[in-house]
């Protein structure tokens, strides 16, 4: 059984609705700070929320979330990815909703959105995880107009954000955007040293 | 010290607005700063599948919502095709049709109606068309009014000069009703260089014009939506993504770096 990080939640308590977190995290501990987030988000706090996966199939995070027993049948997944995997729009989750590609950014801002507006939860949440993986696909500098328009939109909102981030493999002029207009920092990156 | 006091009432004093119609679509209030001004006529003109039908009728839903008669005149396709399309909307609700707050009329019946048969329009057929779309307004008292799509109506009239008269009278027309309209123009480009309608007539003699179109990045089309010209207001003119929900069109700025349209 995954051992969530408690810390994160103990985090979370001093940090405002409309605040906009970076998270870091390694190569290899990105799932465990994904779920040490939005575990206390949903069973302490009762937030509802959007979780953008920009780097895995949301089925297979869906399954990976359920089994480690955080209950995500309130959060809505928009899902980059499934698209471009031949049958991965075929699955019994019903809380999926699908962006042809990580590269139609206002699509997804424009999906959060409209999910948000249904949500029955007062205080909600949105994650988007990852960075490296919109980067991928999207120009550093178009890369770092968005994530200024995705912070500065949820937070006037009084949205929660969090944004995934793997610093040592972020673009810097990204990480230094993120940097300046995050109000609050989770980091559980990891140093490698060989 | 009175004189200063005028001097700041007057700096304080609103200047004049035109009273707006509220479109009720999602951020389209917001780029023409508080809705349509009233009574103006607009061209929504658009390339194929970029949303002109769903916006236009979104426009109409919103004004039946405030118990405004509406009326949509169908010339692209049957008005039972259309309201079958438009069902799957959440927003659209049939008891508005069955209510009469939102009448849909086939252009094709109405041309029926006033014999006109035949494959091109002369000037008494163009007044006679006008009529007929006066009356309508006229009886029912519709204050909003879509047709869709112009561009289909002026392949039948056969000159520059009779397309301009037509669109002029008919907007002069609904004007003097209180009738704000939003006239489709079908396009085949939507980029910088384009025409905004297409015989390049429209554009100039209408009070406003609202251009959709795609954004081919990378291969994938991400729909968007222009304010290029809107009378009575001061709007943004900036490109805005947009895209369509079952709650109807939602539209956020176009990311600076990824505005090239095709």
């Amino acid at each position: 059984m995954m051992e969530l990080d408690q810390r994160i939640a103990e985090q979370l308590t001093e940090i405002t609705l409309n605040s906009s977190m970076q998270i870091r995290c390694g190569s290899s501990n990105s799932f465990l700070v994904s779920a040490s987030v939005i575990e206390p988000l949903i069973n302490e706090f009762q937030m509802g929320g959007v979780y953008i996966c920009a780097s895995r199939p949301a089925p297979e995070l869906i399954a990976t979330f359920t089994e480690i027993g955080v209950p995500v049948g309130g959060v809505q997944f928009i899902d980059c990815v499934s698209s471009a995997l031949l049958g991965g729009t075929e699955n019994q989750y019903t809380n999926i909703s699908y962006v042809d590609s990580p590269i139609m950014l206002e699509s997804i801002l424009l999906k959060t959105l409209y999910r948000l507006r249904q949500m029955p939860t007062e205080q909600n949440f949105v994650i988007l995880d990852s960075v490296n993986a919109l980067a991928i696909y999207n120009e550093e500098r178009m890369l770092a107009e968005y994530l200024h328009t995705f912070i500065n939109t949820f937070r006037a909102r009084n949205i929660l954000s969090g944004i995934v981030t793997v610093p040592d493999q972020t673009p810097p002029s990204v990480l230094a955007n993120l940097d300046l207009y995050c109000t609050d920092l989770i980091d559980r990156g990891q140093v490698v040293i060989s | 010290m009175a004189m200063v006091a005028k001097l700041i009432a007057m700096l304080g004093t609103p200047q004049y607005t035109r009273d707006r119609c509220i479109t009720g679509i999602h951020g389209l209030d917001e780029i023409t700063r508080g809705g349509i001004p009233y009574g103006a006529t607009v061209l929504v003109g658009g390339t194929c599948g970029s949303g002109k039908t769903t916006l236009t009728m979104e426009f109409l839903v919103h004004g039946a919502q405030m118990g405004e008669a509406c009326a949509y005149f169908a010339a692209t396709e049957p008005s039972v095709k259309l309201l079958e399309n438009i069902r799957q909307y959440t927003f659209f609700d049939m008891e508005m049709v069955d209510k009469g707050l939102i009448n849909v009329f086939d252009m094709d019946v109405l041309y029926s109606w006033l014999g006109l048969t035949k494959a091109t329009f002369d000037r008494d057929d163009i007044n006679s068309l006008v009529k007929a779309i006066t009356d309508i307004v006229n009886t029912i008292g519709v204050t909003r009014l879509v047709i869709d799509s112009v561009t289909t109506l002026c392949y039948k009239i056969p000159n520059d000069q009779l397309i301009r008269d037509f669109l002029f009278t008919l907007g002069k027309t609904l004007a003097t009703q209180g009738c704000t309209s939003f006239l489709v123009a079908e396009i085949t480009s939507a980029g910088a260089k384009a025409h905004w309608s297409s015989f390049g007539v429209e554009e100039a003699i209408l009070d406003g014009i609202m251009v959709m179109g795609d954004i081919d990045r990378m291969g994938h089309l991400l729909r968007f939506l222009q304010v290029v010209k809107m009378r009575g207001t001061d709007h943004s003119r900036a490109k805005y993504a947009l895209e369509l929900t079952p709650m109807g069109v939602m539209m956020t700025p176009m990311l600076k770096w990824g505005v090239d349209a095709t």
